[in-house]
């Protein structure tokens, strides 16, 4: 999961829709795999980016979809990040400050800082299927895999009329990685990654993030809507919706500090 | 007043001549040891019952004991060994900032030299997040160097599928239980995730390499092992180690082995032997022993019951037999010492059969009485479903000593009373 | 009939004979007693000390929760299910918890804790968890963020009475929960892991704190004692008549542990009260073999006067029943209200042992317990064996050549 990642990145869980990957017939020559990887991952990620999303999620708990709004400082260089969330009303104010390898937590209603310990690094984000290392941990790495090109497949599913390379990403035997393999569906025009499936080392598919509404933002072509949905469990699903993204900014080191956190008003 | 003098004066004629008699006279000894053959019947007897008697308490003390030192070669063997040895600090807040340096190098070199140390393992404890694509679970980490370590815990034989870890790159051993929980099998990569020196997150793949099933349920439950190169590089800890597990030739001597230590390693080591580290299992161990002293007890004592029937009832059956031969002329004292010769003898003969029958009762069990039979998983205390027992020398001592002297004074009185009793008295009696 | 009045007088006309094998089998019967009452009482002690620890005699909770143990197995606390625990017969009590786990922290740096909400009224009437506080008070009842903090976990948060704490988690509608809280108490939990990590609250604050309103993760219910817990679970879940969406647990599959431990420390028991008997069993054998060889020229004459061998067989056997019958008698006649006495006044322990006891949670009393197959066990056992023991003496006797018999002295 770690190979992607956006500014909030985040975990997913997926939830599947039959897949096809199986049946392209593959090519005889083409473009390089690890080049589509490649491309894919620039479109992905920068060095740093300002973002304004909405995050919803589902599950069985919940009558209706949860929704959370939040603004995200990421500084990827410098390895830090900064999370206000705007809302719900009961939990706007609240603060993420990550600087690895610690993680601090504002909540403004009682007006308390708290560093999250190290062993509750893996517990979910915000209600999210993002755990709270998602936050921290440095994205990774085109290097973990091997790239195969599958083949092209002229309407992948959700993004009919749109052509895509099918490229398979195969986890190093040392990646620290428990997928069997992942399937990548990948746009030819703009190499915006489409869709995912996720594949446990006996074939068997359990999660699928599918991305979506592809659109220009600052001359890059990227997709605004990531959606994770795990198979083994009913009814759940995360969806982040980019509504602003900015990259390449240049941040204020105050952003970054503790007493930021307690300035609600940002 | 007078009365009560003349009778003490009396009784202590009475047993300085039976001391004679008993000393002295060969003859009698003769006829004491004829007389233990010609009443076949009445010997096999009291030799049953003494010889039962003990068997049956050498055997309970014997299979009480074996449960006692199993759990506690259980739990030395499958995780604690006879001693360990840590960076000062370690019991109180355990943790990675707790480490020897150096590999344990000044640990080991004192170990190496020293008595009763039959081997050393160097491990590293931390805890950790084990992932698999469907689930995840907390996990205790403890990391080994399998040749050392398998001279200290049975953890190689413990590998119910697959094998154990032999310097393969990125193996991990984890329980059946917690296979089961994280849905993996042999072979299925997982990634252990785990927060370093540090302080920063790390994670690693591993594949499963084999599949353990121990006496605890714990270990079965939440620890898995790795390779020490592997766990130093995924804590980022170089060459140190968290603890030195150490086995001795003699558990007995462990504290002095301890001391020794301590001494030579001075006050930037906790030294700890195995009763310091398991305080339950010491706990569990006495309240089981004393446990076992009252049923020691009631054994014992149905034991000389028994003897002291067959004692008493051989001797009162002689009450005519004794008439007739002090009526032709035999005194009394020496009457007393001829059957306590018998007694002597007949229990002499009783303890050799017990001590046979014990043996072969031992033998039979000697692989052990298998509890899992009437129970399943009886693991999870850490105790042993197979009983294996074990006999100590005051186990032998102790049902030996009562046996005799019962069997000794049940033999006399009745003896004494009827050398006593006034010939015609003792002729009438059935 | 002929048997049995000649056996009477007989038994009575060697009182010494007889009075030994009684005493033999009194003694016998008196051990096996004591012992399976000690076992008894230890082994019921041991599970009522857990279950009033903690579990109950038996939970109920949402189906799934004994193995995932999230918020989302729960049970709706309504009307239905209260008339459901009150109605069904052998339940002494019951109550409600939320488990869930949390961030608790006192200044900056945070703890993971296990945060149990409990009723603390209802809690009372299954188990001692208010009773083992250390200082200040148990949470009350109403929501008013008081908590109570194990002691271990208090020193590691180095927080006492009055301080203010902060608990983080996630409440069941996924968004984010946390409040401050008071501590009230801190408590002493037997377990080291528990009194390291485990934080009470009140019901309706946890309930509000999870968004758990109007429900439970479990119910604990008190039954009469661990014997009863089976029936009151069938009857549980008679009364809630196949809610898919329940489970009912008995304390055994709640404490698996236990039930292990219970199962080694009796089959140990049962070793030694079998070697016990064996010792005693021939004891008998050889206290009849006794008297039978001792009355060899008796017996002969009887045969001789022509009692069939039959009769003879039977008349011993007759005896030696009746010789243990009335050792029987006596021995639970002084068994049983020495078992009685100790049932009713517990001996304390002392010493380290009492303290160790402590630890596992357990009062530092011995206590005794006599079950109905305690003294039915006896008997059969104790008749049993004398059957067994008293077949070969009466086969001796009545294969007896008269002739031999009364030649003998």
């Amino acid at each position: 999961m770690r190979w992607i990642r956006v500014p909030l990145l985040l975990l997913l869980l997926g939830t599947g829709i039959p897949s096809a990957a199986d049946e392209f017939p593959p090519l005889s020559e083409g473009p390089d795999a690890t080049e589509i990887a490649r491309k894919q991952e620039n479109v992905l990620r920068g060095d740093s980016a300002y973002m304004e999303a909405t995050m919803t999620i589902e599950s069985p708990r919940l009558p209706a979809p949860r929704v959370v709004t939040m603004r995200n400082w990421d500084d990827r260089r410098n390895k830090r990040s900064f999370v206000r969330i705007l809302a719900p009303t009961k939990d706007a104010g609240t603060g993420f400050l990550m600087k690895r390898p610690n993680l601090w937590m504002f909540v403004p209603r009682v007006e308390r800082t708290m560093r999250i310990p190290p062993s509750m690094m893996l517990q979910s984000w915000m209600g999210s299927d993002f755990t709270n290392d998602d936050l921290v941990r440095e994205s990774s790495q085109l290097d973990d895999y091997d790239h195969n090109l599958l083949g092209v497949d002229p309407a992948p599913p959700g993004h009919e009329g749109k052509r895509a390379w099918v490229v398979e990403f195969l986890p190093h035997e040392d990646a620290p990685v428990v997928w069997g393999r992942i399937v990548s569906w990948i746009e030819q025009e703009h190499y915006s990654p489409l869709r995912q499936e996720f594949y446990d080392e006996d074939g068997v598919k359990l999660r699928v993030f599918e991305l979506g509404d592809i659109r220009e933002s600052q001359g890059r072509w990227f997709p605004h809507r990531w959606s994770m949905q795990p198979l083994d469990k009913n009814g759940h699903r995360t969806t982040l919706e980019i509504r602003t993204i900015r990259f390449d900014e240049i941040f204020d080191d105050s952003i970054f500090t503790t007493r930021n956190l307690k300035r609600t008003e940002r | 007043m007078k009365d009560l003098q003349r009778r003490l004066r009396e009784d202590g004629v009475f047993v300085r001549a039976v001391l004679l008699a008993f000393e002295r006279d060969a003859f009698l000894r003769r006829i004491a040891w004829r007389n233990v053959w010609r009443n076949g019947r009445r010997t096999v007897v009291v030799v049953i019952a003494i010889a039962v008697g003990i068997a049956g308490t050498v055997l309970s003390m014997a299979i009480n004991f074996g449960m006692v030192v199993q759990m506690v070669e259980t739990a030395i063997a499958t995780d604690l060994g006879h001693l360990q040895i840590h960076a000062r600090g370690y019991e109180d807040d355990p943790g990675l900032a707790r480490r020897l340096d150096d590999g344990g190098r000044m640990g080991i070199a004192a170990l190496d030299v020293a008595e009763n140390v039959t081997a050393w393992a160097p491990r590293v404890r931390s805890d950790g997040l084990l992932t698999s694509p469907r689930a995840s679970a907390g996990v205790s980490v403890l990391a080994i160097d399998p040749e050392r370590e398998a001279r200290i815990t049975v953890l190689a034989d413990s590998v119910t599928q697959g094998a154990y870890l032999d310097g393969e790159k990125r193996r991990i051993l984890i329980g059946e239980a917690l296979a089961e929980r994280l849905r993996v099998r042999l072979g299925s990569k997982v990634v252990l995730s785990a927060t370093d020196v540090r302080g920063d997150l790390a994670g690693e793949a591993f594949r499963v390499r084999g599949l353990f099933r121990t006496p605890s349920s714990e270990l079965n439950r939440s620890t898995v092992y790795l390779q020490l190169e592997e766990a130093q590089r995924l804590f980022a800890m170089g060459d140190a180690i968290s603890e030195l597990a150490v086995r001795t030739a003699d558990r007995d001597r462990v504290v002095g082995l301890q001391r020794h230590l301590v001494e030579e390693l001075g006050e930037g080591v906790e030294v700890r032997n195995w009763e310091q580290l398991a305080p339950l299992l010491v706990y569990f161990v006495d309240m089981f022993d004393q446990m076992a002293w009252i049923v020691y007890a009631a054994v014992f004592i149905a034991m000389a019951f028994g003897i002291a029937n067959v004692m008493l009832m051989s001797v009162f059956e002689r009450t005519r037999e004794i008439g007739v031969i002090t009526s032709i002329g035999m005194s009394g004292p020496r009457v007393v010492a001829m059957v306590t010769w018998e007694s002597l003898f007949l229990v002499g003969v009783g303890l050799v059969a017990g001590f046979v029958l014990s043996a072969t009762g031992l033998f039979l069990l000697r692989d052990g009485i298998d509890l899992s039979r009437w129970g399943e998983g009886l693991n999870s205390m850490g105790v042993p479903s197979t009983i294996v027992p074990v006999v100590r020398t005051k186990d032998l001592v102790a049902p030996t000593v009562v046996a005799a002297v019962t069997g000794i004074l049940a033999g006399l009185w009745p003896a004494v009373r009827a050398s006593r009793a006034r010939p015609a008295e003792a002729l009438r009696h059935v | 009939m002929l048997e049995l009045r000649l056996a009477w007088r007989n038994v009575w006309r060697n009182r010494r004979r007889t009075g030994l094998t009684v005493a033999a089998t009194v003694f016998a019967v008196t051990l096996v007693v004591v012992f399976v009452a000690m076992a008894a009482g230890l082994h019921e002690k041991m599970i009522e000390d857990a279950v009033r620890l903690q579990s109950g005699h038996v939970a109920a909770a949402g189906r799934g929760y004994f193995e995932e143990r999230t918020l989302d197995q729960f049970l709706e606390l309504d009307q239905e299910l209260f008339d459901e625990l009150d109605g069904a017969p052998g339940v002494l009590g019951w109550a409600p918890r939320v488990i869930s786990f949390g961030l608790l922290s006192k200044d900056t740096d945070a703890r993971g804790v296990g945060v149990l909400g409990v009723d603390p009224e209802r809690e009372s009437s299954v188990t001692t968890l208010a009773g083992r506080l250390k200082r200040g008070d148990f949470v009350s009842a109403e929501a008013s963020r008081g908590i109570v903090l194990g002691e271990r976990l208090a020193d590691n948060l180095d927080a006492d009475l009055g301080d203010v704490l902060l608990l983080f988690s996630q409440s069941y509608s996924l968004e984010t929960a946390y409040d401050l809280f008071t501590v009230v108490g801190v408590i002493k939990f037997p377990d080291i892991t528990m009194d390291r990590s485990v934080a009470v609250i009140s019901l309706a604050d946890a309930q509000a704190f999870f968004a758990y309103e109007g429900r439970a993760s479990e119910v604990a219910v008190l039954a009469k004692d661990a014997d009863h817990a089976a029936a009151v679970a069938a009857s549980l879940r008679t009364a809630i008549d196949g809610d898919a969406q329940v489970d009912v647990r008995t304390w055994d599959k709640l404490m698996p542990d236990l039930v292990q431990f219970i199962f080694i420390d009796d089959a140990g028991m049962y070793i030694m009260l079998v070697i016990l008997v064996v010792v005693v069993g021939f004891g008998i054998l050889n206290t009849i073999l006794m008297s039978v060889l001792e009355r060899t020229r008796e017996l002969g004459v009887l045969l001789a006067l022509g009692l069939r061998p039959g009769a003879v067989f039977r008349l011993v056997y007759v005896e030696s029943l009746l010789l243990a019958g009335v050792g029987l008698l006596i021995g639970l006649a002084i068994g049983i209200p020495i078992v009685l006495y100790l049932q009713a006044n517990p001996i304390p322990l002392g010493g380290d042992l009492a303290q160790a006891t402590e630890l596992f949670g357990m009062d530092p009393v011995m206590t005794w317990k006599l079950k109905p197959m305690n003294p039915i066990g006896s008997c059969i056992t104790i008749l049993g064996v004398a059957a067994l023991a008293a077949f070969y003496p009466a086969l001796k006797a009545a294969r007896g050549r008269p002739v031999d018999a009364l030649r003998s002295v």
